[in-house]
Formats: C-alpha cells, structure tokens, sequence
C-alpha cells in the first residue's frame, strides 16, 4: 500500500471530541476521569488509555476571544525517535508510515516516552507496556478511514495517499493564508516527514508544540556513539584476556606457577619472578 | 632480599574491606548481566532462567538500590575502605610509570616500575575508574528508574551516560577478572580479598612501599606460614 497521510485542518475543528471518544471506541480505551484544565479543555497529555485529545487555546486580539483547536496523537514521524530508542525492537514502521508497537517484544522500559519529541507514548503500568495511536492501522489495511476521520463532521479530518494529502493541504493552506497571514503547516519539515499533517493559523508555539521538533542530540550520543564505543571497548578488553592468558601459557608462567604451588623453588631471575 | 620472605603472609584487607570489596563484586556482576538484558535483544531470551524480563527489571532495580546501600554502608562504617579512593586519589609519577610497564606485565612479561604504595597505578586506575563510574551510575539510574519525577533533558542524557558507563566498566571488569584470577603471576592477590592475607614475596614484588612499610611499623601484620 502507498504512503498514506492523514491532514487535520485544525482552522475547521470545533474541538467537539467526538475524535477523541470515536479513538476509544474502536480501540476499545476505557473513559478516564478528567478534570476542567481551561474553560472547555479537559485533558492535556496523552495516556496509555487516551490515544488522542484536544487541546484548546484562548487567544485574545483587539478585545475579542478566539479559539486555536489542537488535536494530538502521535504523528507516525517519517524517522521516528522512540524507534530508534526502543531497547528491544519492539517499535517498526508500516508501509504507509504507521509506526507501531509490538506488543510481544515491548517490554515497558519507558525509553521511547522520554525521547518523543511531543512526549506521546505512555507506559500502561498494569501490562508494562508502552501504548499509543495506531493510526487506526487495523482499519485502513481493511479499507476503512481512521476511526477519528470517520467520525469527524467539521472536515476537519481527511485521509487518503500522501500526495494526494499534501497537495490538498497546499491549497487550503493558500486560501486561509487571505485571513490568517501566520497560517503554515506543520509535519512535512522535520523527523523525516510525520503522516500527520497540520494546517496551522498560527505558530506552532502558540499551540503549545515545539515549533523544530528533532530527536534528542543525547539519543544520536547514545545510540550511535557510545554503544558501538562501548561494544569495541568490552571487545577489545575480552580480546586482551584471550591474548594474555595465551601469551602467559607460551611464556610457561602458568606450569612455573603450579611448581610454586607445588613448593618446588622456581629458577629465580633475580628479582624473584 | 630476606630468602625467608618466600615463606612469609602479609595481612592485606580486613574482614570489612573484603565484604564490601565482595558484595559489590557480586552486585556489580548482576547489575551488569541483568542490565544487559535490557539493552540487547538478543540477551532478552537468556533472562527467562530469572522469570522473565519484568523479573530481570525488577532484580535490577533492587539490586541497584542493595548495592548503592551496601557500598554507602561500607564506607561509613569502614574508613579503610574510603581509603581505597582517597589513597587512589593521590596519583603521582611512580603510579604512570608502573602503568606504562602495564602491557608487558598484562602479557605475562615483566617490565622495571618505581616501588609501589598500598595500590600500585593500576590499581588506582581501577579504583578510580570504577568509583566515578558507579557514582555517574548509580544517580542516572535513579533518574531512569523514575523518569516522572525529573526533568524530560535529564532523563534523555541519562540514558548515554548510564550506559556509557557501564560499558566502560564492562572492560574495566574484564582487564579486572583476567588479572585477579586468570594471570599466573597477579592472581596471587585473590587470596587478599578472600582470606585477607597474600604472600609476602608478591606483596613485595607488586607493592614494595607499602610492603616495608608494614614490616617496619606494624610487623604483627606479617606471619610465617609453612
């Protein structure tokens, strides 16, 4: 199947959440009790039961409100950090460019949760395992839309093949650019291309994510420098044993040993070796 | 030099020293093959022998906690032990000229090095090694272990460093194992950690300072054997 993309022109949500409960729905996530963070906002991170949510953001110009709608999941990156963090090759990419995990490899180390950009896997502390939007996968394979697009009726949400996406993304971008000269779009530019794709109306700091997301420098340190320097390091210490010990056996240090043991006084070379 | 001192023991760790020397021995055995587990897949399938990967977790979790205790422990009940990097903190000219001789020794060889102290420079190395090492450890593992609690950078550059480290010691342990117990001639200083005593001639030949030292302040240390 081709790259897919999923588009969410955030200038049409109304922040209804019908995404969010459609998501718990299909993937069977039992509600969760939530507490009034903002006037209307209920939820502000995702968890191992919450997959994705609304965030909503009061901006005040010239004495009037308006809101910014936000929904997050996980963005199913083109080069994604918590693959390349996982300890146990439980996290691998689809051909449309979901990135899922394995649930029989994970084993809930939390290490792809601290190096996510946006902070979005979590780690179900009951099965110890690391959760996060699939992507619906389990439907687009079977021809259906994502639960979240299925359900949305603002239009909001579309979905289909890549190019497809990012053209359509292009011309709705150059028409609310009239109104909304800071309008850009969010996800193609950075970790390898995310599948989705945001229409902005402003800068991606006033909606609370980082405006160049990338992967950690410490885990490029970490896993690319120091395991492989610390693989040659432990190598070249076990190849040193095996040199010694057959270096001492050529040079009969082990059999003048076991005379000494023995109490057989060794030909001394004056300084009692 | 003394034809007798061949059939002389010197007094070398005390009873408390070898306990810490040996559970941190034992602990750092099991934290490293269990944290392994962690970091290799193809380690994963061996931690079924422990129950499994949350079992291995778990086992260095606590482990990691024991240990940190028990060091802690021996050093404010044992000042000789703190002495094991205070002494080693004192690294002077003698020490880098008997780790320049190291690799001929390391073959079985024998190059000339100055008289040496209580640790020879290549012991120092290690100890010095391994204290930094398990520090830079011991703190970084607690901040994985709990990642909620601390700042989202400091969790992302403690995951490089503990494992950094831990390599590191990975091939400190190994040089650390081939000469305490493979290498015919240093392997004689096993019998130190175990029992406290070691022979009076390797005393002599590794530790020549501190040898005369003892023999001429506090001689009780010194005993025949037959």
């Amino acid at each position: 199947m081709a790259k897919k993309m999923l588009f969410i022109d955030t200038s049409l949500c109304t922040g209804c959440r019908a995404c969010s409960v459609a998501c718990k729905a299909w993937n069977e996530l039992p509600a969760e009790k939530t507490r009034r963070l903002t006037s209307y906002q209920s939820q502000d991170r995702t968890t191992p039961t919450t997959w994705t949510y609304v965030s909503f953001h009061e901006i005040y110009e010239d004495g009037k409100m308006k809101w910014l709608m936000y929904k997050h999941q996980c963005y199913h990156c083109g080069e994604p950090a918590c693959m390349k963090a996982c300890s146990s090759d439980a996290i691998y990419k689809e051909e449309e460019g979901y990135v899922l995990i394995d649930h029989d490899k994970c084993i809930g180390c939390g290490y792809c949760v601290a190096n996510c950009p946006w902070n979005v896997p979590k780690v179900d502390n009951t099965i110890k395992k690391a959760r996060k939007c699939t992507g619906c996968i389990d439907r687009i394979k079977n021809g259906l839309l994502p639960a979240c697009v299925a359900t949305c009726q603002t239009g909001a949400l579309s979905f289909g093949d890549r190019d497809e996406m990012m053209e359509k993304a292009k011309a709705r971008l150059a028409e609310v650019k009239e109104k909304h000269p800071k309008a850009n779009l969010y996800g193609d530019q950075f970790m390898g291309g995310t599948t989705y794709l945001y229409l902005l109306l402003d800068d991606p700091e006033v909606y609370g994510v980082p405006a160049k997301p990338s992967a950690p420098v410490s885990l490029t340190l970490w896993k690319d420098i120091i395991h492989p320097l610390g693989g040659i390091a432990a190598g070249a210490a076990g190849a040193v044993v095996v040199l010694g010990v057959l270096a001492n056996a050529l040079r009969g240090n082990y059999s003048k040993r076991l005379r000494d043991n023995a109490g057989v006084s060794s030909q001394s070379d004056g300084e009692g070796r | 030099m003394d034809p007798k001192v061949d059939k002389k023991e010197v007094y070398r760790f005390s009873l408390m020293e070898r306990i810490a020397h040996g559970t941190h021995g034992i602990a750092f055995v099991v934290l490293l093959f269990t944290g392994l587990a962690m970091i290799l897949t193809s380690f994963q399938p061996a931690m079924k022998i422990l129950g499994g990967i949350n079992v291995t977790r778990d086992i260095h979790h606590i482990g990691g906690a024991v240990a940190v205790a028990i060091v802690v422990v021996g050093f404010v009940l044992e000042p000789k032990f703190r002495g094991w990097i205070t002494y080693s903190l004192k690294f002077n000219k003698n020490d880098f000229e008997h780790i320049k001789g190291f690799p001929v020794e390391l073959l079985g060889g024998h190059s000339p090095y100055p008289p040496q102290g209580r640790f020879n420079g290549g012991e120092k190395m290690n100890i010095l090694l391994m204290f930094v090492s398990c520090v830079v450890i011991a703190i970084t593992g607690f901040i994985i272990w709990f990642p909620a609690v601390f700042p989202q950078w400091l969790v992302q550059w403690s995951y490089p460093a503990h494992s950094g480290f831990a390599l590191l010691l990975a091939a400190v342990f190994l040089m650390h194992f081939y000469l305490g117990v493979l290498h015919p001639d240093s392997n004689r200083a096993l019998k130190g950690v175990i029992t406290g005593w070691v022979s009076a001639k390797f005393a002599r030949e590794h530790y020549q300072q501190w040898y005369d030292e003892v023999a001429e302040k506090e001689p009780e240390r010194i005993r025949e054997v037959k």
